[in-house]
């Protein structure tokens, strides 16, 4: 059912009244948004009359907040909150010296941290990097130490960001949350696996945020081995749909280099699958790039791909490859990269902007390569046969399509290291 | 070209102070010290600080300071790392930094250094080499960097530069201009820009300008004002800021300013705030356009303001 309130008589207290009482009302709660009085109509039974008036709607485990409550409605639960808040803070000194805790749901501190968690709650939602909010629920949640209260902090977070997806206090307050349980639960892997999940569904509602990436990057280090190549391959096609993105290729930056961590390809048979896995990396960015014309994420993702597999794949001999030196997985590589440069130089004759775009990338990637090629002591003897290879072509590229990135030509030229 | 619209500029700032009622400055009430130092700031670099009452402003600050010694981001708020240093260079902006209790100060900010040498935000633990930045800054400010590990420091910020030569918030994590400025001047601070391969760092940095001369944040991203600030001086302090069209990126900025009412925007056409504004602005300084005093890259204060607390 839906619910409408009418607002024309609310004063601001009963307005934080009534949307506390709404979450109270329904643990399962999973979005909330800010609608314009206008739109209530359209989203009520026809019946309901005077829509304009409405402060809040709720169906469905939605809840919207009507955007002329929202100035009101924080008033009030700041005022609530701030004032529980300096009570709370009188009180938690005299609490902390008792030891018996046989009293504690009825203690006057016990209402008060609920009040403190119900207050908190509606503010975070109107003002979502509202620190002290966000630090009094880690304290009321350390103070009890129940696992379950810490699965509710993940709810409300998730709440959170349903209408504020860049909240950076929020996304921390996750962290925490995760930081905390990791040694007390069994289920680990399940949470990560959710979260993940979560950074997804909200990376694909809010373009290119970094607060989101950054977060399921975090996650990476509390991956097992299994998850890590898991995720590679399950979000290898969105990847594909969102190439502009270039937060979702770092995502795979990370997960392709905790790959070659010592730990995992050092075993042995580890390190075919493992080479097995970048090359399919390495060919899928190819075909994305002949695809989608002049994508910079898609470019740079490149670069990070093709460093690596000269440091540690065809370079050095890891990879089965016999003899040190032995340049043929390298010039095979080289080879390759040079004729996706040719490949992607050419600029049709009625001129788009991608295209040029496409010419600028290929040329500055190949820069790009020599000059990595320079730092790398396995692959450096090989740096001059690709200046001379392609170094004209490069040249003319740039002074064609970018000369304002004619400085660049200079670190292909120059060699830094001797 | 149009012109920078000082005057109109100096009037907005000043009339955000007696808005407090309205939405936007409820709800970023949190970190008013935040935007205290970027609006004040702003009209120092414009030569109008004095313009403000420097009493009321230094007790409400001061109001702002938690019992640990650090500094919430307005009163009766938690303290934190990031109002801890606006705080600071407030005090500095005024000349007013030994009111401070500084080994109280200096002591909230050491406590808050790791083993792995980076710096948690505040006691909640929440690590990024944002926070790194803040410590040096507000240290070094205070003439107190003896007190934390700079080495372990400088450390754990070379640990977070990634193959493209940038720089993210923990080891492994995505580059970003922000972030970068926060390596960067920490590191220029502890004079440790060794570390950084310039041409590498820089490259990153001069591909952020887009066709119309405004600077993105990161790849594929729209061009913003604030990153007028965070990428050039970078660029500056690596000393590579001729990589980019400097008078393309002026005019970019300048098409930005509300000039009926003052302000500038993140683009041009949108509504302005008092954050867009100083990194305008401060961008501008950078720029050396004329008018402006200079601002420095690293501590982000005017540059007299930086040569009286050390030449002292
Ligand atoms: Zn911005």
């Amino acid at each position: 059912m839906s619910e409408a309130v009418p607002s024309s008589y609310s004063d601001p207290s009963s307005l934080l009244y009534q949307l506390e009482s709404i979450l109270e009302s329904d643990p399962l709660i999973d979005e909330v948004g800010f609608v314009h009085p206008s739109q209530f109509a359209s989203m009520s039974d026809t019946s309901q009359a005077n829509t304009t008036e409405m402060s809040f709607w709720s169906k469905d485990h939605k809840v919207g907040i009507s955007t002329e409550s929202i100035h009101p409605l924080y008033t009030a639960a700041k005022h609530a909150f701030m004032s529980s808040l300096h009570q709370y803070k009188m009180l938690i000194p005299l609490h902390s010296k008792k030891v018996d805790n046989i009293s504690a749901t009825s203690s006057p501190l016990t209402g008060l941290e609920n009040e403190l968690m119900k207050h908190s709650r509606a503010l975070l939602l109107l003002s979502c990097d509202f620190g002290t909010a966000w630090n009094c629920r880690k304290e009321v949640v350390l103070n009890k130490q129940d696992i379950r209260l810490y699965l509710d902090e993940l709810s409300l977070s998730s709440l959170v960001l349903s209408c504020s997806p860049k909240s950076e206090r929020t996304w921390s307050h996750r962290r925490w949350v995760i930081k905390m349980i990791a040694g007390k639960c069994t289920n680990l892997e399940e949470i990560l696996k959710n979260e993940s999940d979560l950074a997804n569904r909200i990376a694909e509602k809010s373009k290119m945020n970094y607060r989101a990436w950054n977060h399921r990057c975090w996650l990476v280090s509390y991956m097992p081995e299994s998850q890590v190549i898991d995720e590679l391959i399950k979000y290898r096609d969105w990847a594909g749909l969102h190439v502009a993105d270039n937060s979702c290729f770092h995502y795979r930056t990370r997960l392709m280099s905790r790959t070659l961590e010592d730990s995992w390809y050092k075993q042995d048979l580890k390190a075919t699958e493992i080479c097995q896995l970048w090359k399919e990396e390495i060919t899928w960015s190819e075909i994305l790039i002949k695809r989608y014309i002049g994508r910079e994420a898609l470019w740079l993702y490149r670069r990070f791909l093709s460093v690596c597999w000269m440091k540690h794949f065809a370079g050095h001999s890891h990879t089965g490859g016999s003899g040190s030196g032995s340049g043929t997985h390298l010039d095979l590589f080289v080879e390759n990269e040079i004729k996706l440069f040719r490949w992607c130089k050419r600029i049709p004759d009625n001129v788009f902007e991608d295209y040029q775009a496409q010419a600028m990338f290929a040329a500055t990637y190949i820069i790009w390569l020599i000059k990595e090629m320079d730092e790398d002591e396995g692959v450096r003897s090989r740096r001059s046969v690709v200046v001379e290879k392609v170094g004209e072509e490069v040249e003319q590229v740039v002074n064609k399509v970018c000369p304002e990135k004619a400085f660049l030509l200079d670190l292909m030229l120059t060699k830094t290291k001797v | 070209m149009g012109q920078l619209a000082a005057e109109k500029h100096t009037k907005y700032i000043l009339q955000i102070e007696k808005k407090k009622d309205d939405i936007e400055s409820a709800l970023t009430e949190h970190l008013r010290i935040n935007g205290a130092y970027w609006g004040l700031t702003t009209l120092d670099i414009l030569g109008n600080l004095k313009a403000v009452e420097q009493e009321a402003v230094i007790s409400w600050v001061m109001s702002c300071q938690h019992e640990s010694g650090g500094f919430g981001g307005n009163i009766g708020h938690d303290p934190h790392l990031l109002y801890t240093l606006s705080a600071i260079q407030i005090l500095s902006l005024f000349n007013k930094t030994q009111i401070l209790n500084i080994p109280k100060v200096s002591t909230y900010i050491s406590t808050l250094q790791n083993k792995d040498g980076s710096f948690s935000g505040d006691k909640w633990g929440e690590i990024d080499t944002r926070f790194s930045y803040l410590a040096i800054c507000s240290l070094s400010l205070l003439n107190s960097l003896d007190k934390i590990n700079v080495e372990k420091a400088v450390e754990y910020i070379i640990s977070c530069k990634n193959l493209d030569g940038g720089f993210g918030c923990t080891p492994g994590a995505e580059s970003h201009s922000g972030q970068i400025f926060c390596c960067v001047g920490a590191l220029a601070i502890t004079g440790c820009l060794h570390y950084v391969d310039k041409d590498l760092l820089g490259w990153w940095l001069c591909e952020r300008q887009v066709k119309s001369g405004g600077l993105n944040g990161r790849p594929e991203k729209l061009p913003d004002v604030c990153y007028s600030w965070w990428v050039l001086s970078s660029l500056i302090m690596i000393d590579r800021v001729d990589w980019i069209d400097k008078e393309k990126l002026v005019k970019f900025i300048l098409e930005c300013q509300d000039i009926e009412n003052g302000g500038i925007s993140d683009r041009p056409d949108d509504a302005v705030d008092v954050f867009h504004t100083y990194f305008g602005v401060a961008g501008l300084s950078l720029l050396e356009y004329p008018g402006l005093k200079a601002i420095d890259p690293a501590y982000a204060l005017p540059v007299d303001v930086i040569n009286r607390l050390f030449l002292k």
